[in-house]
């Protein structure tokens, strides 16, 4: 029984995953949506001990929103490879997940987990603020488990 | 200060306006969209539904015996074309949004049912389901027995049945 004990500071800090929002070419409805359950004292993510971000190297789960356009993808896969690990992606809408109402277009180069590994997905076109924090809560379940 | 105090006093008695949501139950309207359902029973297998889905998340597959209706949550926008042009009330909206899920679950989203043709009861040949809601639309004021057994029949036979040629005997 000689287990590492894990550092106060890494213990502490699984209570309180940063969050990162990467817009893949979203037409802005699952964002105004990631940006309600944030800003809005009626959702309050951060009850969960979630913080938005504003750089991708403080990021520990990733939120993704929109279809990956053929234009942004290149974009996207640079900024989510600054992203350290251990981290978690969240799939955010129906586009990422499967292209919704643009798949099989020529712009579309999705679906997203063609190119990044995806943990947790929430569909919905757009999902409700409640849907996402039920998201972010099966994402940091899994977060703790990687860390 | 005069207009502060107030709201000051309503916040002291009301609470806080956050919801509880993952530690409670969430409130969700009567009127919500979301899960679609599928009742196999009542459906008259037009594909009215898959021409309408805007994000093609509906599908009709041919198999043996009928066609296995599938529709995939991760794809569907919740717009309820489907439910609006489903004439024999197959497809309800349901107010379940739960629907967020790991991604080894992501293929497992989905509602399906295998709806079976049926034999015609007078000739015997093997014709498309006739369901209630629909019938019932198409035969208003018939007795339930008559509209029972002109959906047992196939669209011929219905046909010669209530609407005969002169001459022949029904």
């Amino acid at each position: 029984m000689n287990a590492i004990k894990p550092s106060l500071a890494s213990r502490l800090s699984t209570k309180s995953p940063w969050l990162y929002r990467i817009n893949a070419g979203s037409c802005n409805g699952c964002d105004v949506e990631l940006a309600t359950t944030a800003i809005i004292p009626r959702y309050d993510v951060e009850r969960l001990g979630c913080q938005y971000c504003g750089s991708p190297k403080h990021a520990d789960i990733v939120l993704i929103t929109g279809p990956l356009t053929a234009r942004v993808k290149d974009k996207v896969l640079r900024l989510f490879d600054e992203i350290p690990e251990p981290k978690v992606t969240v799939a955010v809408g129906v586009c990422p997940i499967s292209g919704g109402v643009f798949r099989e277009s020529y712009a579309i180069a999705g679906p997203l987990d063609k190119y990044i590994p995806i943990d947790v997905n929430i569909p919905g076109c757009p999902p409700r603020p409640q849907a996402i924090i039920e998201g972010i809560a099966k994402a940091i379940a899994v977060w703790q488990s990687r860390i | 200060m005069s207009f502060f105090l107030p709201v000051l006093l309503r916040n002291l008695f009301q609470g806080p306006s956050t919801e509880a949501f993952p530690f409670a139950e969430a409130y969700t309207p009567a009127a919500m969209r979301a899960r679609v359902s599928f009742n196999p029973d009542s459906c008259a297998l037009c594909r009215v539904c898959a021409r309408m889905c805007p994000a093609g998340a509906i599908q009709l597959e041919k198999r043996p015996d009928g066609l296995e209706f599938i529709l995939w949550h991760n794809a569907c926008v919740f717009c309820g074309l489907c439910v609006h042009y489903c004439d024999s009330e197959a497809l309800h909206q349901t107010d379940d949004w739960h629907l967020s899920h790991l991604q080894a679950e992501k293929y497992a989203m989905v509602e399906k049912a295998v709806v079976k043709f049926q034999k015609c009861s007078t000739c015997g040949k093997q014709k498309m389901p006739a369901p209630l809601p629909l019938m019932a639309k198409l035969y208003p004021g018939l007795p339930a027995d008559e509209i029972e057994r002109l959906r047992a029949m196939c669209p011929q036979c219905r046909k010669a049945e209530s609407a005969p040629v002169q001459g022949e005997t029904p």
